[in-house]
């Protein structure tokens, strides 16, 4: 029997019971199309944060805590867990915890960094373009660097050297704050509003707009300050509290020499840093965080996935069982007619690697539906801020190489039947009962 | 000269205790272009005997030979493609995929033997035509009434130019009338197309019109009339005239009686 000619009976079996073989494709196409959407989302997510990745630059900067804050961010005391623990000033002093000037001079002594300064958390209250116009509350960091590229929607980043205050925005903040466009929002003047820590008393502060931001990622929708507004804030923040006070802050931010920013230099001053009792990250490290934690999502999805294939495998063998034990006269009349063991055992193989190329294809195709379906929703609504943040993506090798798996899955699971087909005896099989 | 023969053949099921020996020693030549009827009742062994002489089962001691071929020397493929060449095969039952039209039934054996698709239907539309059902190779196998089912299964073991074709009470499912146009055809087959006809019955009628009739009764042949033997005996005193199959006489005691030990 040709091989094309097996193929073709394959499918006109198939045919035969169309409720069933539709049942079992189904059951297939749930585990593919999980595993194809799972992938999809994890393409999408990594695509997109590899393209911020590769343009946001931070060439040799480096973000800086005690590595008994990063402990605690990463261990389950964090969480309330834990068991209670003897006192151990080394590790548990909230003297540990904070960075102080020593500390920065410590930091300093590094061979290849160029600067380290203390990154004061700030908090600001509002923004307002004048004190009786509408306020909107707004999250500021000081600029820490400028090796990071920011992706400008209009104007420019801030210049960390400048004397005047100056501040980048989001371009979500041009509407609300009156502006008719980005472009007319550059050079305008803001005032941003923060608290002092001991009066409770509210002071403005004029900003000028250096730029406007496409929204990404790497900011996490904050908006930037340079050194001198930066520093202005902090002051009008903590006015009146000691010295030592101000000292103290969680984050440093480092910036390397330029010979030093290769990843193996990179590696060896944050081991260096990490032996000091300091953690550093890379803004590679701080974008690897995210995808490890996408990553864990997608895998799960996955693996429900593969759950839900393992259950239509079931299906598969059930299936075919049930078709042999029907088919049982047919074998043995094809076997007469001299058919031989291994050609039965094709038919019943390609039958179940067919119920599989169904079940991805179509899989595949309803993917493709949700996806567009998925993408313009995500893209009108959570992703609105997010330009060039494509929710799923599919990419032709991965699609194939979920098809070949499940359809390898399919074969796998029609060996039983197939085997047990292959055995019929063909005196047996034409018995009359 | 010889097309199938058998020396010593024995059959058995199950082990020890519950072993039942269905055959027990069969010696038998078949002539090509004889035609011969495997009588006996049922659990004589007498479908055991034919599916031995099919090569659809092994013997449990002796020797089949096909063409002067030992079969039991013959590897599985060889063997399988022996049966899909030489033998074609008609059930009482009709085995037919009743949802698929009669050509593609009748394609089958050749589909098997990888013919390619134009020849195949060239050669089924023949084989259609040589049992006169070529006007319904489109119809549905299911609509049709069990003398053309039987008349298609014929076609069907036909479509292979067979030198031997096993028919397994191949009349005991349709009434008189059709039962004897499948007789006729399969006879024609034999005496126009030299086919070799085995047939397992219990049919007397049937069997009378064979050459030869083998009586098979507890897993021995009981009695075996060569036919053409005596006619080849009588063909001095009956030069001209060949006797009808029609008027077959019993066999009678003349007949070797074979089996028992070798």
């Amino acid at each position: 029997m040709k091989l094309w000619d097996i193929i073709k009976t394959t499918n006109s079996n198939l045919l035969r019971n169309k409720g069933r073989s539709f049942l079992t494709i189904l059951a297939i196409l749930i585990g593919s199309f999980t595993i194809i959407m799972t992938t999809g989302i994890n393409t999408g997510v990594n695509g997109y944060i590899d393209r911020q990745m590769e343009s946001a630059g931070g060439e040799g900067y480096l973000e800086i805590m005690t590595s008994s804050v990063a402990d605690l961010a990463m261990s389950s005391d964090f969480m309330g867990g834990g068991d209670v623990k003897e006192y151990n000033p080394e590790k548990d002093s909230s003297a540990v915890q904070y960075i102080t000037n020593k500390d920065i001079e410590k930091m300093r002594q590094v061979k290849g960094v160029e600067s380290v300064k203390q990154f004061n958390a700030l908090q600001a209250e509002y923004i307002t373009r004048s004190s009786s116009a509408k306020k909107y509350a707004i999250q500021v960091s000081e600029m820490p660097t400028n090796s990071i590229n920011i992706d400008m929607a209009s104007g420019r980043i801030v210049n960390l050297s400048s004397d005047v205050p100056e501040i980048a925005i989001p371009d979500k903040f041009v509407s609300p704050l009156g502006f008719k466009n980005k472009d007319e929002a550059v050079g305008q003047k803001v005032k941003i509003a923060v608290m002092n820590q001991i009066t409770q008393r509210i002071t403005e502060h004029e900003v000028t707009i250096s730029g406007i931001m496409n929204a990404s990622v790497v900011g996490m929708g904050r908006s930037w300050l340079n050194t001198a507004a930066g520093t202005d804030l902090y002051n009008a923040m903590t006015a009146g509290l000691p010295a030592e006070y101000k000292d103290q802050s969680y984050f440093a931010v480092a910036q390397l020499e330029s010979g030093y920013t290769s990843n193996e230099k990179v590696q060896e001053i944050k081991d260096k840093f990490k032996d000091m009792g300091y953690t550093a990250m890379t803004v590679a490290d701080e974008v690897g965080m995210i995808k490890s934690f996408f990553d864990a999502i997608t895998t799960v999805l996955t693996i429900f996935g593969a759950i839900a294939l393992v259950a239509a495998s079931i299906g598969i063998v059930n299936t075919l069982f049930m078709a042999v034990q029907e088919r049982t006269r047919e074998i043995g009349l094809m076997k007469a007619m001299g058919l031989g063991k291994g050609k039965i055992f094709t038919m019943f193989s390609f039958e179940a690697i067919s119920l599989g190329f169904w079940g991805s294809a179509i899989g595949i195709g309803l993917a493709y539906v949700a996806r567009a379906i998925a993408n313009s929703l995500a893209s009108q609504t959570f992703l609105k801020d997010l330009p060039g943040f494509t929710l799923i993506e599919f990419n032709i090798i991965s699609l194939v190489t979920v098809a070949l798996i499940v359809m390898f899955i399919a074969f796998l699971a029609g060996t039983l039947p197939a085997r047990r087909a292959s055995k019929k005896d063909p005196i047996e099989a034409l018995r009359y009962e | 000269m010889n097309i199938i023969a058998t020396r010593g053949l024995k059959k058995s099921y199950g082990k020890k205790s519950s072993r039942f020996d269905a055959l027990k020693g069969i010696n038998l030549d078949i002539k090509e272009g004889e035609s011969v009827a495997i009588i006996g009742k049922s659990g004589s062994g007498k479908s055991t005997l034919m599916h031995l002489l099919a090569l659809l089962d092994k013997p449990t001691e002796g020797k089949v030979g096909i063409n002067g071929q030992i079969s039991s020397r013959l590897k599985e493929r060889k063997i399988n493609k022996l049966r899909n060449r030489e033998f074609g095969f008609v059930f009482q039952q009709f085995f037919m995929n009743s949802n698929d039209t009669v050509l593609n039934n009748v394609v089958l054996p050749l589909k098997i033997a990888g013919v390619s698709g134009r020849e195949r239907k060239k050669r089924a539309m023949e084989a259609l035509k040589t049992v006169e059902l070529d006007d319904k190779a489109r119809s549905k196998a299911r609509n049709l009434s069990g003398g053309q089912k039987q008349r298609v299964c014929i076609a069907r073991a036909l479509v292979n130019n067979p030198k031997v074709i096993f028919a397994d009470e191949p009349t005991g499912n349709l009434d008189s009338n059709t039962g004897k146009r499948v007789e006729d055809l399969l006879f024609s087959l034999n005496v126009n197309n030299g086919i070799t006809l085995i047939v397992v019955t219990h049919d007397q009628d049937l069997a009378e019109r064979c050459d030869r009739q083998i009586h098979i009764k507890d897993g021995l042949i009981e009695s075996d009339s060569n036919r053409r033997e005596k006619e080849q005996a009588s063909e001095v005193a009956l030069p001209t005239n060949r006797p009808s199959k029609k008027t077959g006489s019993l066999p009678k005691k003349r007949n070797v009686k074979k089996g028992a030990k070798q």
